[in-house]
């Protein structure tokens, strides 16, 4: 039964909100402490506005889109009364004062928030490893990271412990998580979703998305979320298309649909991945999709531009965490990572240098996105990996440039603001790999269409 | 020596500038109009700005001559670290204004800041409410030239600011200066929150300045901070240990491109600048500088002026508006506006006079009568029964009656005792119950003695 389906059930009360949100408690409380997804719970709130919904079911009243889901909350966006940690120490006993926007659209939709989810650090991470709270199972291929930064929130899908979750993606923190855990993962053209409420990593990048199990899911979830907020000014002003008439209405064909393959997105990746791959891109041919092949000439750009914008906006973005309002200064208490970042945007931001790195990197920054948009002009998405090699073990410690080569495929995405996909295209002895799937800014939907195809054929 | 100017006011809007809570924030108690946008709690992201406030900026910088920047506008994050700031950064605009002039000091830009909160170090609190209300901050050349140079620019300069409409006055500008004398280094002084404040530092800076190079020492470019109850400049820092802002665009806040149009509209609907209007009505009203800069002081009295000089010798209404209406609403302690006294009715008061309806000392008393008073001043005449001018021969009457009758008085002017006069003079108006004009009443007793 896919997210969709479910949904319906719910409404017809076949399946009650109470019922839903009690098989995942179950699930949670039996496995949390395993595989660490969750950092806060609220079982008696959920359970309340799970009653709630089956009530308004009952009386015939309308309800949400999201009605009796169950759903799960990177630590990083605000939800009232939930711990805002970030996994950091500096905000270990941080409560939201107040609901980002996509959180009082979830509510609004009648969506059950059941919890926050494990990420690292201020999501400057590629592995949640780097939580403050502890590492996260892998629950796809045990003993293994699950991705990050936002890992709990993938965790907690392939785990089965939620319907729905949001992570932030700001290099690839939805998707990479979503490969390695083998569900989906969505990040959307930048400006879809609103950030208010969404702590920052890289303002310029940060984009909060969906994971599911299935297509349907993330049709719902965006059509609950996505769209312009008047108290966000990077959101555009834009009628957003219905992604799950989208979801439904889909064809299961790709006739007429032309497929881009990056030549340097193959060659940067392990074999038995693009193997894997490659096995998902056959489908597509015989779905009726058009094969394109693609070059992209600044891969090696890629990395070093997205990492030298993302430690300045990071530090700047950390000065709050002075230590008079918040736990404790964040130099103070935190990682290695994190303070890595703030040292080196404190370094680059300076006014002798900055010149030379900074207004560089927003230079290549722009070379990068035109070179994407013209790639994408003549084909309707580009498909290839999400990430370049498989998730390592947990515990075995990577040097910083290792740990940022997972990054390298999903940071373009970021740099050029266009929405991407991670979708599970096969496995390699038993860890899931994941396709990526990239398109031209506002075309989301082109995505779901060809995610939605591409689940039918399994 | 060469002083430049730059100075921060507060922009008169109702909501902050990335968010809606209020601006009265000394009424309000500490930290009661804040919300998590103007606190930067974790994850709040700005509104869009405060479209009066961008406005009024754009106002200002047009009536302080600046050209406006047709290309985009976006706000920078300056990076301190001090308990006011709650985010660790200040939001400040690129200019929107460059290049304007103020009675020939010329300005090199207009911006605009979001306001820190309120630290107060001997209570160890901090007060956000301040938080974010919109600053404009204009910056001057180094085109002046002394102390009182300074004060003469600042104090019209809140004249503009007052006319714009848009700004909040002297009470809440902040200023720095910066000046050097030849052989020296810039010096810049912070932490100055009014007109005799500017004054008085760079009085004391040029002074010790001076003194210094007297003594072979030379100046060093640093950062001064005034300290207002005792009146003296301390230093901060030098420039070696000048803070570096690391400035960066705010991510947050997306690139605005000025609309051609919307400066079109403010060109409109904004006033005529107080030093412009000072030189025209000089210019076209015939009228003395000084008269003029006074009745310019006020918009609202300069509208009236206008009106009042289309039915009244101008010299005559300027002479009226600046000595007896400005020192009634003066006395009153009250703006021109808040006096509720109309063109028409300053109109009615100077015709009586040029018409001889009453005498110039009855109108003095009339206009005392006529703040906030809906009655003409023919009414206000009448019920203090004023009317009337007291014509040649009803005044020698009295004027042999007060010299028959104060015959010590007379002697005393006789031998040269001049103040007798007035006492005289006192006497007559008694008599002829005001209705006698003073000039010829003067005239008439010496003649009469």
């Amino acid at each position: 039964m896919n997210i969709m389906n479910k949904l319906e059930s719910i409404k017809n009360h076949d399946l009650t909100a109470l019922e839903n949100i009690n098989n995942y408690i179950k699930i949670i409380d039996k496995n949390n402490s395993k595989i660490n997804a969750f950092l806060d719970i609220n079982e008696e709130e959920a359970i309340k506005t799970a009653e709630n919904i089956d009530q308004k079911i009952k009386n015939g009243e309308q309800t949400g889109d999201l009605a009796g889901l169950v759903i799960a909350i990177k630590s990083n966006i605000n939800v009232e009364d939930f711990k805002i940690s970030a996994a950091s120490k500096t905000l270990e006993t941080y409560n939201g004062s107040f609901d980002a926007t996509v959180i009082q659209r979830i509510k609004k939709e009648d969506g059950i928030i059941v919890g926050m989810t494990n990420m690292d650090e201020f999501a400057a991470g590629s592995s949640t490893e780097t939580s403050y709270f502890g590492q996260t199972e892998n629950p796809a291929a045990p003993g293994r990271i699950p991705g990050g930064s936002s890992g709990g929130s993938a965790a907690a899908i392939a785990a089965k412990m939620c319907d729905l979750s949001l992570g932030s993606d700001t290099g690839g923190s939805i998707r990479n998580p979503a490969s390695h855990c083998g569900v989906i993962g969505f990040k959307p053209t930048y400006g879809l979703v609103s950030r208010q409420g969404l702590l920052d990593l890289a303002m310029s990048f940060d984009q909060i998305g969906p994971f599911a199990n299935d297509t349907s899911g993330i049709a719902l979830m965006m059509d609950a979320i996505a769209g312009f907020d008047e108290r966000e000014c990077t959101t555009i002003e834009w009628d957003v298309p219905q992604f799950k008439d989208i979801n439904e209405n889909s064809q299961n064909l790709l006739k007429g649909i032309k497929v881009g393959i990056v030549e340097q997105f193959m060659e940067v990746s392990d074999d038995h991945i693009v193997n894997i791959i490659e096995g998902s891109i056959d489908k597509m041919v015989e779905m009726g999709a058009e094969l394109v092949e693609l070059s992209f000439d600044h891969i090696d750009l890629c990395l070093p531009t997205y990492y030298l914008i993302n430690y300045v906006e990071f530090f700047s973005a950390t000065r709050k965490y002075d230590g008079r309002k918040y736990g404790y200064k964040i130099e103070d208490v935190c990682g290695e990572e994190v303070l890595r970042r703030i040292h080196m945007g404190s370094y680059i931001s300076q006014k002798e240098y900055s010149g030379k790195y900074y207004k560089k990197a927003l230079q290549a920054r722009s070379l990068i996105r035109n070179e994407m948009k013209k790639l994408l002009r003549d084909v309707d998405v580009i498909a290839g990996p999400t990430v370049p090699k498989l998730p390592h073990k947990l515990g075995k410690s990577l040097d910083t440039m290792d740990m940022y080569a997972y990054d390298v495929l999903t940071v373009i995405a970021n740099l050029a603001g266009i929405p991407a996909a991670s979708m599970p295209s096969g496995e390699v002895k038993g860890i899931p790999v994941g396709l990526q799937i990239q398109a031209k800014p506002l075309e989301d939907e082109k995505i779901i269409h060809l995610m939605k195809v591409m689940e039918s054929m399994d | 020596m060469k002083c430049g100017l730059e100075i921060h006011v507060q922009l008169e809007t109702d909501s902050k500038l990335f968010c809606t809570c209020h601006t009265n924030y000394q009424e309000a108690s500490p930290n009661t109009n804040i919300c998590f946008v103007c606190l930067n709690q974790p994850g709040a992201k700005p509104y869009p700005p405060n479209q009066k406030a961008m406005e009024g900026a754009i106002k200002i910088a047009l009536m302080l001559g600046c050209k406006i920047s047709d290309d985009v506008t976006y706000f920078m994050r300056k990076h301190y670290n001090y308990p006011d700031l709650s985010s660790g950064y200040q939001r400040t605009s690129i200019p929107i204004g460059f290049e304007g002039d103020l009675n020939g000091i010329r300005i090199r830009e207009v911006h605009i800041e979001e306001d820190p909160g309120q630290y107060k170090p001997d209570m160890g609190i901090v007060d956000f409410n301040r938080s974010g209300i919109p600053l404009i901050e204009i910056v001057t050349e180094p085109d002046i030239n002394s102390p009182e140079e300074a004060r003469i620019f600042l104090r019209e300069l809140i004249r503009v600011l007052e006319y714009s409409g848009n700004a909040r006055g002297e009470g809440t500008m902040r200023a720095d200066v910066n000046i050097s004398l030849e052989g020296g280094k810039r010096v810049e002084i912070k932490n100055i929150n009014s007109i005799k404040g500017a004054y008085k530092a760079l009085k004391f800076e040029m002074v010790r300045q001076k003194n210094l190079i007297k003594r072979g020492v030379t100046i060093k470019q640093e950062t001064r901070a005034f300290l207002e109850s005792q009146m003296i400049t301390v230093s901060m820092r030098l420039k070696e240990e000048a803070e570096d802002y690391r400035y960066i665009p705010d991510p947050d806040l997306p690139p605005m491109m000025a609309q051609e149009d919307q400066i079109q509209i403010i060109k409109e609907k904004m006033p005529e600048p107080p030093h412009i209007k000072t030189q025209r009505f000089v210019e076209q009203y015939g009228i003395e500088k000084e008269h003029a800069k006074v009745i310019t002081s006020e918009l609202e009295l300069a509208d009236a002026f206008e009106e009042v000089a289309k039915k009244v010798n101008p010299a005559f209404a300027a002479l009226w508006m600046r000595d007896e209406l400005k020192r009634v609403i003066y006395y009153n302690k009250m703006t021109f506006a808040q006096s509720g006294i109309t063109s028409s009715q300053i109109t009615e008061l100077l015709k009586m006079i040029e018409n001889k309806e009453i005498t110039t000392k009855a109108a003095q008393r009339i206009i005392e009568k006529m703040p906030n008073n809906p009655s003409t001043p023919k009414q206000i005449a009448e019920e203090l029964g004023l009317i009337g001018v007291i014509e040649d021969e009803g005044i020698i009457k009295a004027v042999k009656q007060v010299i028959d009758d104060n015959p010590k008085a007379v002697d005393d002017y006789k031998n040269g005792k001049k103040e007798s006069l007035n006492y005289l003079v006192g006497q007559v108006m008694r008599l002829t119950r005001g209705k006698a004009e003073p000039a010829k009443t003067v005239e008439l007793l010496k003649q009469y003695i």
